[in-house]
């Protein structure tokens, strides 16, 4: 299968980059492993690709108070670094995909892709960060949260490049990602995101979003908030289990039922919550 | 474009949308590389793209312009078996052959990359390849004997 023929544009920045692509039908390359898919079976046929993918000033992961990472960071990347206080990012990414698509795809690429069963938007999600994004007009931020907006569809439009991400480190919190898949290398039939900082006993902050159970990341607050200032005792983890599904109509497709989906991720809070815990 | 292939250099023309893998076998005649799925599932046309193992029918050609690849050829020289083809050949680690060009490829980046294997993290790092025909058991014999004879 080839891609239908296009023109290739590889900038030497991200400014080349941006100049390009005003008035252009062009896409930006990072990793090419949602893109490339996609321009074999000529579900995209734009006129353009702008590579991305070897911008240097786009590929880091700077700690700190608050931690960047660049857009063209690779998976392995992530996978293969702690981040303290943000240990769920290499959680994370050490569950994306396989060992040659993690070679090669890259946070950003994920980020802007946006697959409704994709691991990163979750976790951002519950990690409440920032995105900045660059057009020639210059740089806006936006919230994760608000950054997603359905399937495959975010708040980026066509002149944009998503630079870098934003996070807080969550130090003192204890934080798991977690995946359900049929096979190994599926994308999540439901994924977890959940990060909670116990402190003599209670609960004083607690994050939870899904993925793979609606057409954008899921945070749940109802369920959030069952468990804040709570010992967490078995029955304020099972409030917070059945707060975790109400309001949310996950869709039924070949890899589970929307009935199905709701059980898991059910009972991947359950267990999640109950292992942090009894690990305190 | 220019590229060096398993140590020699090679300088052509190619199309924007001609996949690594194509560029390979057809530009470059290194038919050891092999399609399978040609949808990123299955690991046959896995090669090395700068040491980094990578599916090469998911990489445009030009995407590994000034880069080194390394693909199934470059693995052994004098028509000598690297030890990682001996050991898949000793362990009986292949049947038709069709994945293991990916598969000696993607074991060679793990057995670089990885110094303490265990059985449950060959399986994990080779769940990018797809084998038809073994059950995986043998392959999984394989890289571990391919690791205790590198390190011997
Ligand atoms: C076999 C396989 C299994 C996979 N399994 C998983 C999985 O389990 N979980 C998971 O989350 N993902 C999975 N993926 C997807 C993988 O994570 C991709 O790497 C990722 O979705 C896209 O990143 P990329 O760098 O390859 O982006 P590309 O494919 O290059 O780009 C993807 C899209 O984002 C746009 N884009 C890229 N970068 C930017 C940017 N900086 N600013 C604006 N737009 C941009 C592109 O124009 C394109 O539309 C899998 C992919 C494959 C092939
Ligand atoms: S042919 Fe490339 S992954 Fe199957
Ligand atoms: S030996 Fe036949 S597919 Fe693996």
């Amino acid at each position: 299968m080839y891609p239908a023929q296009i023109g290739y544009y590889k900038p030497q920045n991200v400014g080349e980059a941006l100049e390009f692509m005003e008035g252009n039908d062009a896409k930006i390359l990072a990793g090419g492993q949602s893109l490339i898919p996609m321009l074999k079976l000529r579900i995209l046929k734009p006129k353009y690709l702008v590579d991305i993918g070897e911008l240097a000033e786009l590929s880091f992961i700077k700690e700190g108070e608050e931690t960047t990472i660049g857009s063209t960071t690779k998976h392995w990347e992530l996978a293969s670094k702690r981040i303290s206080g943000l240990e769920i990012i290499q959680n994370a990414a050490s569950k994306v995909g396989d060992v040659q698509v993690r070679n090669v795809g890259t946070v950003g690429g994920s980020l802007s892709n946006a697959d409704p069963s994709s691991d990163y938007p979750a976790v951002f999600t519950a990690l409440d960060a920032t995105m900045i994004i660059r057009s020639r007009r210059g740089l806006r931020e936006e919230k994760a949260e608000d950054f997603f907006k359905g399937p495959f569809t975010t708040s980026l439009d066509p002149s944009e490049i998503l630079e870098r991400v934003k996070v807080k480190a969550l130090k003192g919190y204890k934080q798991v990602y977690k995946k359900i898949v049929r096979r190994a290398g599926d994308y999540a039939l439901v994924g977890l995101a959940l990060a909670i900082k116990i402190d003599s006993g209670m609960v004083k902050d607690a994050r939870i979003a899904f993925t793979g159970v609606g057409d954008k990341p899921y945070r749940s607050r109802e369920a959030e908030n069952e468990i804040k200032d709570t010992k967490l005792t078995d029955s304020d983890i099972s409030k917070a289990v059945e707060a975790s599904v109400k309001g949310i109509n996950p869709p039924s497709d070949s890899r589970g039922s929307s009935n199905y989906r709701k059980e898991v991720m059910k009972r991947l809070l359950k267990n999640s919550l109950e292992e942090m815990r009894n690990a305190s | 474009m220019k590229v060096k292939v398993n140590g020699v250099e090679y300088e052509d023309e190619v199309e924007p949308r001609t996949l690594l893998v194509d560029f390979l076998r057809d530009n470059l005649n290194l038919t050891g590389t092999k399609i399978g799925c040609d949808t990123t599932t299955c690991g046959a046309c896995t090669v090395l793209v700068n040491g980094r193992s990578v599916k090469s029918c998911t990489m445009l050609a030009i995407q590994a312009n000034g880069k080194e690849i390394l693909t199934i050829e470059g693995l052994s020289s004098d028509s000598k078996l690297n030890p990682i083809q001996q050991a898949f050949k000793d362990n009986f680690a292949l049947q038709c052959g069709y994945c293991t060009a990916g598969m000696i490829v993607q074991a060679h980046f793990i057995l670089s990359h990885e110094r303490d294997l265990s059985e449950e993290k060959v399986r994990d790092m080779i769940h990018g390849n797809i084998c038809r025909c073994t059950g995986y058991q043998n392959i999984v014999n394989a890289i571990l004997d391919a690791s205790r004879r590198m390190r011997a």
